[in-house]
């Protein structure tokens, strides 16, 4: 329990309305979309970056744990209160500051949600392109917290590629400003990039610059029907050798494909062993371009069925598929984990059918979606977690995959992070110095640790 | 015992929903008061968190959750966006159940569903209108709020209820192509009969025999909803055993509320509460599968059967129309194409899409007389949508957004708020019949 002082204190900072700590309200800020929950003991609603400061300073006096958090939609336990104390939520912290269509960057606040920017920039005729699956109700706080990619990340990057500056509370209260409003910017250490991806261990972020680009003209999307995954891994493997940078290269397995089919009847062929979905993008020549040699380079891996987007209304049906595909897998079983395991390009046909037979090993229901163009898979794992028996078997399966992915040279987390899900995997793929190198960070910037205390570090 | 209790007021089909939540939070993006408040607690998943802690014992029913209760509009948007498929609301008015019998109603919720569940106290306009003065008062005439809605721009009551003055059985002219049960709802009986007299000047037009059933009472939701289910028992039984009948086409529905109440609330209302012991035969629950399969929006009705409508005549300047969708029809009935496509093909209407035709309006039956500061930030947004599009009416089936729009729409813009079978039975009258709309106004 907090002392009754700080209480008052900190009712003092955020007002009566945005300090939340009845039963219900605890309850509520206990999980976030993974599965272990712990409850805080109180949740603010800060308003400001002064507001954030004089929180923190009383925080780092009383040592009480502080937990940053945007709408909670990380699958990692990442925002999980473990050691109780503040829960310091972003959600109403949400202005977009300013947007610079000349200078082609905006400042927002961290409860900004992602596809609030996009909209709002798009305005302007300009793109913000981090798409997380999230992006309706994740805020940018928590993006760059977690530093999220998305389907988009092949042609244009994760949300690190956009940050140009930040205004971070530390641990004590004091208050620092990376980067700055240019692209090009090599004053001293990378310190955006050190705080982006920091899971709110090292700092809370309280304002952020991004960089925004043009609006492409035009877009086309591909989707591909292969009887057998290799071709669907050489045809990746073709367009990625011809030069060729999809917006998005999607694939999916047997069983997603077989229950979409069978919850949307769509006509695909749920004999299929994998579907391709890819985007391309650019100027209106170039993209019918690049649509036809895409389509071509499937046709030539054993692609059964090809079908070109002709118009929005045909891209929004291809895409159809690509975005029930959680919901379907969702509706299967009450539970349902995304994995994040990433390998080089050239290993997805191998890890898929390494993913395919360690399901079967263990007995665990598996569909596979991937980021196919960068490696990024995403097994949705289906289970009861009312059955601890199937628990432990999802847990197992979980540990093998891991395992296998860095066998093929890759890493355990894409673009969901580590949280509490994945830190007993990471001396899988991080030497005991790198780890050692993490900690003195952490321990120089919050010597007493109370920033998001019992994750990863 | 405290686990045990709560848990045989929700049947298990309705608890499993707790149990497919992934806490994933696509439903906070859907939802009107989460978008307002910004704190997990107003959220569908928030709530349904907190009643996972309810049935786990580690809640308690308190005037906390009592209050986080009631801010939901009902409006099904979080179903509509939930990936795993969870129905929220079943749970949560299994809730509101469980607040009102630790609780009790409030007095004013409490006459008002007394009168709605027994047809013969609100069966005569006297008696009507003195129970609206009773409880109203001189509020009426002095502009005083309810909530969010200025009680002066509320409908003034038909001067008799619908019931009274429309003909039990309406017939075509020509030959009958279809039979149909009409049931009229609430709204149409006592606010907008007006509504009631285009569906019976419309159907027949079409070839369709209508049938009004008289003494239809009420749907039963609003009372359901705010969880008073043994009260809500009584009508929606009557309304089964009245309108669940093998013997027509249809049953076509006025109010996206009372449809929805049929197509999707009653088999499982009455199986929920057969489970937990309340006397519900089986013919009964059978009678509302048959009901639940027979019911039809009027306007999807009408939309379905369109060659069946006589030549439209070209007359008259164009009206500019936008179409606002209720939850209860698109989020409850899938029903949203089909409106659209009447509205189109009206020879003196141009139709215009709003941004966010969607979105919920913010009234949420009581919701707004108890949250009017809520109601109305989400109300104002749907206004600003319809202004933009400058249409001088607004499309919409169902009552309780006609009301909540047509009080927060400006004045000085004279925009109307209309049922889509008002502009169709206008457009069906020639120019100079009583009743025909224009830009203007109704002609009368």
């Amino acid at each position: 329990m907090l002392k009754e002082e700080t209480t008052r204190e900190l009712k003092g900072i955020v007002g009566e309305q945005a300090y939340l700590d009845s039963p219900e309200d605890l309850v509520n800020y206990s999980y976030d979309a993974y599965i272990p929950e712990a409850l805080p003991e109180a949740v603010l609603l800060p308003r400001s970056t002064e507001q954030v400061a004089a929180i923190m300073k009383i925080a780092h006096r009383e040592a009480i744990p502080v937990t940053p958090r945007g709408a909670g939609t990380n699958i990692v336990g990442g925002t999980v209160p473990i050691k109780g104390g503040i829960v310091l939520c972003f959600t109403r912290m949400n202005r977009i500051l300013e947007i610079q269509p000349e200078d082609r960057y905006a400042v927002v606040e961290p409860g900004v949600v992602n596809a609030e920017l996009q909209a709002a920039v798009g305005r302007h005729g300009l793109f913000y392109p981090p798409d997380p699956a999230s992006l309706n109700v994740s805020t940018i706080g928590g993006n760059v917290a977690e530093n999220a990619g998305g389907p988009r990340g092949v042609k244009y990057g994760v949300t690190r590629d956009y940050l140009l500056g930040l205004t971070v509370v530390l641990a004590d209260g004091r208050v620092i400003h990376t980067g700055g409003r240019t692209s090009k910017n090599v004053t001293g250490y990378d310190l955006t990039g050190l705080f982006c991806g920091s899971e709110g261990t090292l700092g809370v972020i309280t304002e952020i610059t991004l960089r925004l680009i043009c609006k492409p003209e035009a877009q086309r999307s591909i989707q591909a029907i292969f009887p057998e995954l290799e071709g669907a891994g050489q045809a990746v493997s073709r367009i990625m050798a011809a030069g060729i940078l999809p917006v998005a290269l999607e694939l999916m397995d047997s069983t997603v494909i077989r229950l979409i089919e069978e919850s949307h009847r769509v006509g695909l062929p749920v004999e299929a062993e994998g579907l391709l979905l890819i985007q391309v993008d650019g100027s209106e020549e170039n993209v019918l371009g690049e649509a036809q040699k895409v389509a071509r380079f499937c046709r030539e891996n054993g692609a059964a069925e090809v079908r070109v987007s002709q118009d929005s209304k045909d891209e929004k049906l291809l895409w159809f598929a690509r975005r029930s595909a959680f919901g379907v897998m969702a509706r299967a079983r009450p539970n349902c984990i995304v994995e994040d395991v990433t390998v080089p390009v050239s290993k997805l046909p191998t890890m898929v059918r390494n993913i395919v037979a360690l399901a079967k090993e263990r007995r665990v229901t598996v569909g596979v979606l991937a980021h196919a163009g960068d490696g990024n898979m995403h097994p949705l794992i289906l289970f009861d977690r009312r059955d601890p028996e199937e628990w432990s078997r999802v847990e197992a399966f979980t540990h093998d995959l891991v395992q296998k992915a860095v066998e093929l040279g890759g890493t355990l987390s894409g673009e969901h992070g580590i949280g509490m899900a994945k830190e007993g995997f990471l001396p899988m793929v991080m030497s005991q110095e790198t780890r050692e190198v993490i900690r003195q960070i952490k321990a120089s910037l919050d010597p007493r640790g109370i920033l998001n205390p019992g994750k990863f570090v | 015992m405290e686990k045990r209790a709560q848990e045989s007021l929700l049947s298990p089909e309705t608890v499993e929903n707790i149990h497919h939540c992934n806490k994933c939070g696509l439903c906070m993006a859907a939802c009107p008061v989460y978008k307002e408040l910004l704190v997990e607690w107003a959220s569908p998943r928030g709530k349904v968190q907190i009643s996972r802690h309810l049935l786990e014992g580690d809640l308690e029913i308190s005037p906390r959750i009592k209050e986080i209760l009631s801010k939901c509009l009902l409006c099904g948007s979080c179903l509509a966006a939930c990936p795993s498929g969870v129905q929220g609301d079943r749970l949560f008015s299994g809730f509101r159940w469980q607040v009102t019998r630790r609780y009790g109603v409030e007095w004013r919720k409490r006459l008002l569903f007394q009168v709605l569940a027994h047809p013969w106290l609100a069966s005569g306009s006297a008696r009507l209108g003195g129970w609206a003065r009773s409880l109203l008062g001189e509020k009426l005439q002095g502009g005083i709020k309810a909530g969010n809605l200025a009680l002066g721009r509320i409908p003034p009551f038909n001067s008799k209820p619908f019931s009274s003055v429309a003909p039990e059985v309406a017939n075509p002219q020509g030959r009958t192509r279809a039979r149909v049960l009409y049931f009229h709802g609430c709204a149409t009986n006592y606010l907008f009969g007006r509504v009631g007299e285009a569906v019976l000047s419309v159907l027949p037009r079409m070839g369709v025999q209508v049938i009004t059933p008289r003494n239809q009472g009420c749907c039963g939701v609003p009372i359901f909803l705010s969880g008073a289910r043994e009260e809500s028992l009584e009508s929606i039984a009557h309304v089964v055993k009245t309108f669940g009948s093998q013997e027509v086409d249809a049953v076509v529905v006025d109010c996206a509320t009372c449809g929805s109440a049929f197509v999707r609330e009653y088999p499982h209302m009455l199986r929920e509460l057969k489970t937990l012991g309340k006397d519900v035969s089986q013919e009964l629950i059978q009678a509302a599968e048959l009901l639940a399969l027979k019911t039809r929006d009027v306007t999807a009705f009408v939309g379905d059967h369109m060659s069946w409508l006589p030549d439209l005549p070209a007359q008259g300047p164009l009206l500019r129309v936008t179409y606002h969708d209720p939850c209860h029809l698109l989020k409850a009935q899938g029903v949203g194409i089909l409106p659209r496509k009447v509205l189109a093909s009206l020879p003196n209407v141009e139709f215009v899409e709003m941004q966010g035709a969607d979105a919920c309006c913010g009234g949420g039956g009581s919701f707004q007389v108890e949250h009017p500061d809520i109601s109305a930030s989400i109300t104002q947004k749907k206004i600003q949508s319809i202004q933009a599009t400058r249409a001088m009416a607004v499309a919409t089936g169902c009552p309780g957004c006609r009301i909540t729009i047509g009080a927060h729409l400006d004045p000085g813009l004279e925009i109307q708020v209309l049922h889509p079978i008002e502009l169709l039975d206008l457009a069906l009258r020639p120019a100079a019949e009583p009743g025909a709309l224009t830009p203007g106004g109704y002609i009368s």
